[in-house]
């Protein structure tokens, strides 16, 4: 049987398909403007890739922030928080992790869960750009690197520079600051890692994490955070072995092979 | 997993202190300036050591680094001589708490401002610490950086806690209650009635003798006649010097060095009533006199004075009070400044139970925005602070959480512009957190309200005004500043 | 629910309206410190200020700072647009400091025609007990030079038992919720408180009765879970209605415009007016502006998630409200020690933009609790 997971973000769309606990097919895209579309479009190119038609799907869930219009448009039987998805879905990929950090592009999330996967806590940062992949877009782009370049980069220092400053918009001043100064592009991006790993961590206090940790979301993939969020709260950040920006979708699609089992 | 909880703020600030105890005085003055260029002070309380031992204040700094130290070695050397700690609020008369022999007081606020301009880290650790617990972010970081570090359970625990801000302070007040209810100590309350028809008054003097008699059981204490005299009498002493700085501020340009604003209120909110006090405020008013008779000012000019309508920023030192005195702003005092004490009657234990509650009525932010309007109270002193010092301007500093006076900030601004042609700059940031608003955006914003809106409206050159000493003879003036 | 809503949909209602083309004064009061029998004792309407769940505070913005409260500005906003100019005057308590703000930039901007302070103590003992009679006695001193005559003991004590009777229905009502089989959502029950705050007592105890009788045997459907909403000051329906949409039924509160303007009482014990009234008030004020009486409204909140057999507890306090941001970390950390789920919340007053943020915890929240059941 196959089971299905639409995660509709602000900026990304994944669709995962499942069958006996394994990902037969995982799409990622940017979204549309209209939430149920970004969802036929994902779910659309997932199916192909797995070779199978909507039909053969089982049963689906949705989540992300379109998750109700695509559950009314019939693309899902149920709809359910991105925090239940995030964390079961890691809990799935390693049933030892109890905390699960999640940084997105315009959200970041921090979920407790026990041993059974079950949800114990949670605090989410939606209002705020520091402390979400959007902090370090703008930096990147002040530094002159692409995004995927500024984590490499801000590893290569040895002096990383301070940001005195927590928002988006005097740290991008500071940025600038630095590099009229003749600071090092390597170090200041040390600091931009620095300075989003401590927005984080502050986000993550909240809820009292817990090992094992994993980092999920898209800045999962930027080493250079991973890196001082490891130092900062002294303990490995868990490498999800899917890659992290579709353990919603996969959490999603888990939860309704969990519900049509039960 | 190490989620690191910090060593607390209060320990760590009284070891420093403790070399500052053990020094005399000669060997502070030639070791106090090389604590900089030899980097013994930690990165993130240089700012403050510089602004502490620059050579016109030194000498005042010195006596007030060993005040602090008298301050807080007391209460960490409390409990073995079996006396109590007594947690206050900046707006509590602490000479109260100094009559008694078996209690010690410590204020929050205070504690905050020295941690935050003396530690690595500048108290941000214990602010994360309140914020882990699930408290909101727009508490107050004058206290809850000190009070967070309480809450850590790594540094001095307090056996009560002293809650005067009821009636003046919402935030204050929670905080405070928070950390009560979380050491499970117990408080003993002060509220304000917020009624200035004279009735309020009167309740509060009722207020403020069940508190003393709370505090005699609590204590088990009866608070000794004799003692409280010998408090009052040196409060009183603080009093005259208080008024005598106030006199000094009224020159033209301001003899006073921007940072002994904050110096005056640091003494009052700690060790009022005392010799240590005494000495600081005798240090401060003697290098005023002598500044005022060489006539000595740190630039060129005295470009502008301003009055600060609240607190300042405490987090760079040197970048607010220095900064501000090379660029000829003189900083007048700030509302904290605005506490105008009374000379306490001594002859009966009544009457000096009176004095106190009336210095508690009119504490800084208690006579202010816990009045019966805060914006009228707030506004009358204000008027009078820049009608009697001549003060060019006012900022507001906008400190987020600063409910109060954020709700009145506006009638304020409009009032001053009537009553006296004032104009108020409103900035925003956290006088305690750094990385709310940066300095150097302060700095700017600052610069750019002096040059653009006061130098500009008056163009006239500024007279130096003949200053009436406090024995009522003139001081006459010379010469013209620009 | 037609008639409640007719009562409560509005800030100058059609009821209002009527009231004051008759001759009717209006009061308008901010906190539920304020003995409303002495208001209604004068014959005048007392009207509770709120902002019907409005964001806009671009006038307000002006005045109050971006510091303050959402709720005082959307309030304030109201004031300064002339939607509140049918009220005669206002009965200022120093309820908060964004409240005490709020009403001092409204004199300021506006003025009221007339205005009374009444403060309240924020701690109890027998010297504040005193002080609040006191109070109590100026206050209706000033409501009798209000309306040229003498608020006499009777009308005060009709007063005194008329507001406890329509305290006493809407604990009925509140019955009718918290059963098994809940008769009433919550959002329609914070209708119907806020529709006590803004009309004359005939009129609303009629409407009362009838609601009682109506959902005495009506069910509402089954929800996923059964909430408790506590926290700050809303009268924003659509907030509770957003709630109870993801499927958590708010079977009780502990909010000011709800159950904590009715709850526990004790009764006079007959002394003057002013006593009995001081001793209904001040010794009942379920409020985090009230020092020292944490454990009244721990044991508050206990009993209303035993008494409505909840299955966890949603807090709220307005982005800036110290009083309640405070203490929903208190009333958290005493209810999870009892293995009583909660979800703290930090909003904005009236911002739609919120409520999708809301809809996701909320959700989430529900889907932890669900799992335990």
């Amino acid at each position: 049987m196959y089971y299905a997971g639409i995660d509709i973000g602000s900026l990304t769309a994944e669709a995962v398909i499942v069958k006996d606990g394994k990902v037969v097919a995982a799409r990622i895209m940017n979204v549309f403007p209209n939430p149920v579309d970004s969802a036929r479009e994902v779910m659309g190119r997932a199916l192909k890739s797995a070779g199978i038609g909507a039909g053969d799907i089982s049963s689906a869930i949705s989540t992300g922030y379109g998750r109700d219009q695509v559950q009314a448009a019939g693309m899902a039987q149920e709809n359910v928080s991105e925090i239940s998805c995030h964390g079961y879905g890691a809990f799935c990929v390693d049933p030892s992790v109890r905390t699960v950090i999640d940084i997105g592009g315009q959200d970041a999330k921090v979920i407790k869960m026990d041993g059974s996967g079950k949800l114990m806590n949670f605090v989410m940062n939606d209002k705020c750009a520091a402390g979400t992949g959007h902090f370090l877009e703008v930096m990147s782009r002040t530094l002159g690197v692409g995004l995927e370049e500024l984590g490499p980069l801000a590893l290569e220092s040895k002096k990383p520079v301070l940001m005195s400053n927590r928002c988006t918009i005097y740290v991008e001043t500071e940025v600038i600051h630095y590099l009229q100064r003749g600071v090092s592009r390597k170090d200041v991006a040390a600091g931009i890692s620095r300075a989003m790993a401590e927005r984080v961590v502050a986000l993550a206090r909240r809820v009292r994490p817990e090992p094992k940790v994993m980092l999920t979301g898209g800045v999962a993939k930027n080493t250079a955070v991973r890196a001082e969020l490891e130092k900062i709260l002294g303990a490995r950040m868990e490498r999800p072995s899917l890659d992290p920006q579709l353990i919603g979708a996969y959490g999603a699609a888990m939860l309704a092979a969990k519900g049509a089992a039960s | 997993m190490k989620m690191k909880m910090p060593t607390g703020l209060f320990d760590k600030l009284s070891s420093q202190l403790l070399v500052i105890e053990l020094l005399p005085r000669p060997v502070l003055k030639v070791v106090g300036p090389l604590l900089v260029p030899l980097k013994i002070m930690p990165e993130d309380g240089r700012s403050a050591a510089k602004a502490l031992m620059a050579p016109h204040v030194r000498d005042a700094s010195i006596e007030f680094l060993k005040m602090a130290a008298e301050w807080m070695l007391a209460a960490k050397r409390a409990r073995k001589r079996g006396e109590k700690v007594i947690l206050v609020p900046f707006n509590f008369p602490s000479e109260l708490i100094h009559a008694f022999t078996k209690a010690r007081p410590l204020t929050s606020e205070v504690l905050t401002t020295l941690g935050v301009s003396a530690l690595p880290g500048q108290g941000e650790d214990y602010w994360n610490v309140a914020m882990g617990l699930g408290l909101p972010d727009h508490l107050c970081s004058a206290n809850t950086i000190e009070l967070g570090s309480i809450l850590s359970g790594d540094d001095l625990k307090p056996d009560a806690i002293i809650q005067s801000a009821p009636g003046g302070c919402d935030v204050n007040s929670k905080i405070h209650e928070f950390v009560a209810h979380y050491l499970d100590i117990p408080q003993f309350f002060l509220q304000k009635p917020t009624d200035d028809s004279g009735r309020g008054r009167e309740w509060y003097g009722k207020y403020m003798k069940s508190l003393v008699a709370q505090l005699e059981e609590f204590l088990g204490e009866k608070l000794d006649e004799g003692r409280l005299r010998a408090v009052m009498e040196k409060a009183n002493r603080c009093t005259e010097l208080y008024y005598e700085l106030w006199d000094l501020q009224k020159a033209v340009p301001s003899p006073v060095p921007n940072l002994f604003s904050l110096l005056i209120y640091g003494t009052r909110f700690t060790m009022w009533g005392t010799d240590a006090a005494v000495r600081t405020m005798e240090a401060m008013v003697k290098i005023g006199k002598e500044r005022l008779a060489k006539r000595e000012y740190p630039a060129p000019a005295e470009v502008a004075r301003c009055l600060w309508a609240y607190t300042s920023y405490y987090y760079d030192f040197f970048g607010f009070f220095n900064w501000m005195e090379d660029k000829g702003y003189s900083h007048l005092g700030d509302g904290l400044d605005l506490f105008f004490p009374k000379l306490v009657d001594t002859a009966s234990m009544d009457s000096m139970l009176e004095g106190i509650a009336e210095a508690a009525w009119n504490m800084p932010m208690t006579r202010q925005v816990g009045g019966e309007s805060m914006s009228g109270s707030w506004t009358e002193d204000v008027v009078h602070a820049v009608k009697e010092l001549g003060a060019d301007c006012v900022i507001y500093c906008g400190h987020h959480s600063c409910k109060q006076t954020w709700s009145v900030a506006s009638i304020l601004r409009s009032e001053l512009q009537k009553r006296t042609g004032t104009p108020m700059l409103m900035l925003q940031g956290d006088s305690w957190i750094k990385n709310m608003t940066p300095m150097s955006v302060l700095q700017e914003q600052i610069e750019e309200f002096i040059s653009n809106v006061v130098a500009k409206k008056d163009g006239k050159k500024r007279k130096i005004r003949r200053r009436k000493k406090a024995d009522g003879a003139e001081q006459s003036a010379e010469a013209e500043m620009a | 629910m037609d008639e409640i809503r007719k009562l409560s949909g509005a800030l100058e209602t059609d009821h209002v309206r009527k009231w004051k083309a008759g001759g009717g004064k209006v009061l308008g009061y901010t906190c539920i410190a304020t003995p409303v029998e002495l208001v209604a004792a004068a014959g005048v309407l007392p009207y509770r200020v709120r902002a019907l769940g409005s964001a806009q505070t671009e006038i307000a913005d002006a005045h109050l700072s971006r510091f303050n409260c959402s709720f005082c500005r959307s309030c304030l906003q109201l004031g300064l647009d002339g939607s509140y100019d049918f009220l005669d005057g206002m009965i200022e308590t120093n309820g908060c400091d964004h409240l005490r703000g709020m009403i001092e930039n409204w004199k300021y901007a506006k003025g009221f025609g007339f205005f009374h302070y009444l403060r309240v103590p924020q701690i109890v003992d027998k010297d504040s007990f005193a002080f609040f009679v006191d109070e109590l006695k100026l206050m209706r001193r000033a409501m009798s030079d209000f309306i040229g005559a003498e608020v006499d003991d009777d009308a005060v004590r009709a007063e005194i038992e008329r507001q406890e009777r329509i305290r006493g229905k809407l604990r009925r009502l509140y019955s009718i919720r918290e059963r098994e089989r809940p008769g009433l959502t919550g959002a329609e029950a914070l209708e119907v408180f806020l529709a006590a705050t803004a009309s004359t007592t005939d009129v609303f105890e009629a409407e009362l009765d009838r609601i009682i009788r109506e959902r005495e045997g009506h069910e509402v459907p089954a929800p996923r879970a059964r909430l408790v909403l506590g926290g700050s000051a809303t009268d924003e329906v659509d907030f509770v209605r957003e709630i109870e949409d993801v499927g958590g039924l708010v079977v009780t509160d502990m909010l000011c415009f709800g159950s904590r303007a009715f709850w526990t009482r004790e009764l006079p014990q007959q002394g003057s007016p002013e006593e009995d009234l001081a001793r209904l008030y001040l010794g009942n004020q379920i409020c985090p502006r009230m020092f020292d009486e944490f454990h009244k409204r721990r044991d508050f909140i206990f009993s209303a998630v035993e008494r409505a057999r909840a299955d966890g507890v949603v807090l709220v306090h307005n982005k800036f409200c110290d009083i309640h941001g405070v203490d929903n970390v208190q009333l958290r950390m005493a209810l999870e020690k009892k293995g009583v789920p909660v979800l703290q919340l930090e909003k904005e007053y009236g911002a739609r933009a919120d409520l999708g943020r809301i809809r996701t915890r909320v959700q989430a929240f529900l889907e932890r609790i669900g799992d335990a059941k």
